[in-house]
């Protein structure tokens, strides 16, 4: 019996005729559009979550936020904290950027993957990184609340209820301030995990794949 | 300058158009998906069009950037559900005398290519575009022997879905 291949070969070759053609003036068209490929929704996204938490920074109740935290003590905390993340997102910036230029489509295919998912990670690290800031953010702020004596007056409220002891008050605001913590680090999480899960899936299953046949 | 470079890629592109065509019917499945698909493997060429610069022939430089847009770069294949018209325009078959066997048989097994992964298609793609294995080893980024071995398991796999 004929190898079936070499039947669909034959006739894979016959085809021509009937695939749709396109004028030059309809290709010349196509060359200008903008490209939705993979590679740049990472690129758009990356930078996104580059400007997203500095951009924060400018918002009203972020700045009073800031003048909550030299009340509570914590000026020192924020300010080398600032330097240690601008630091390192001035790494992951350069990282990230000399990872994208390596992306080319006349690598073959695996070592175009392999680029693309390399750059990933690298925004991937940086996203770890912040969400770590994060949530450490949080928790010093609940240490800063359980060493400040009046930590309502620090946050600039005068209110002083009656019916509930300074303690119990502290108490019930480091609470708050760690499952708030908790909880936006973990949704803040899920949500870029999700994004990127469902960007790259293809991408993954097909690395995988090439890695594959070569075992 | 860049003028001469534009009528230039469009004019090759114009020529060549076909294998793009041909890999849009492989990874698509309607027509909109397929022009889309053709959109975006255009603009990958044009955007690496000053890095070709002759160094290989245009249409082996454009197997490579088609397939790599396929198999990475595209998005939205996984959505699209058949469309009937599109089928039968796409994947008519041609034999020359009419044998209801042969057209059963082709029928099946672009329906099986068609089922198999992003790059068990590239593969059976380059082989049926006549590639030798080494030009498909080296696109797809594996060795010759490893290409060899997974073609003749794609083989195998068409083999049991013909003879059940």
């Amino acid at each position: 019996m004929m190898d079936e291949l070499e039947l669909l070969k034959r006739d894979w070759q016959k085809n021509d005729k009937k695939l749709p053609q396109l004028s030059f003036d309809e290709i010349y068209k196509m060359i200008w559009k903008k490209s939705s490929s993979i590679v740049k929704w990472i690129f758009l996204i990356s930078i996104i979550e580059f400007l997203v938490p500095h951009l924060l920074y400018f918002l009203p109740s972020m700045s009073k936020n800031l003048a909550v935290w030299k009340d509570l003590g914590l000026g020192n905390f924020l300010l080398i904290s600032n330097v240690v993340q601008y630091t390192v997102v001035l790494f992951f910036i350069f990282q990230f950027y000399k990872r994208y230029k390596e992306i080319s489509t006349l690598d073959n295919a695996k070592k175009l993957l392999s680029n693309i998912l390399k750059t990933r990670k690298t925004v991937k690290y940086y996203v770890i990184f912040c969400l770590s800031l994060i949530f450490i953010s949080f928790i010093v702020m609940a240490v800063g609340i359980y060493l400040n004596e009046d930590p309502m007056a620090a946050m600039g409220y005068s209110y002083q209820p009656e019916n509930i002891s300074r303690e119990q008050l502290k108490t019930t605001l480091i609470a708050t301030v760690v499952v708030l913590g908790i909880v936006v680090t973990l949704v803040m999480g899920c949500i870029y995990f999700l994004l990127y899960g469902i960007l790259l899936k293809k991408l993954k299953k097909n690395y995988k794949e090439l890695k594959d046949m070569d075992i | 300058m860049t003028k001469d470079l534009e009528h230039q890629f469009v004019t090759e592109l114009e020529h060549n158009q076909n294998i793009v065509h041909k890999v849009c019917t492989l990874y698509t499945n309607d027509r909109d998906s397929h022009n889309d698909l053709f959109q975006e493997i255009t603009i990958q060429l044009w955007k690496a069009y000053p890095k070709f610069r002759g160094e290989s022939k245009f249409s082996t430089w454009m197997y490579r950037v088609a397939l790599n847009t396929a198999i990475t770069l595209y998005r939205k294949s996984k959505k699209s559900i058949p469309t009937q018209d599109y089928e039968s325009v796409m994947f008519k078959i041609t034999a020359d005398e009419y044998d209801p066997t042969e057209e059963q048989q082709l029928k099946l097994m672009y329906n099986a290519v068609r089922q198999l992964g992003d790059v068990d298609k590239a593969l059976v793609f380059l082989y049926l575009e006549d590639k030798d294995y080494r030009e498909i080893a080296e696109t797809l980024g594996i060795t010759e022997v490893n290409a060899r071995v997974k073609m003749n398991r794609i083989k195998n796999k068409l083999k049991t879905i013909l003879n059940p």
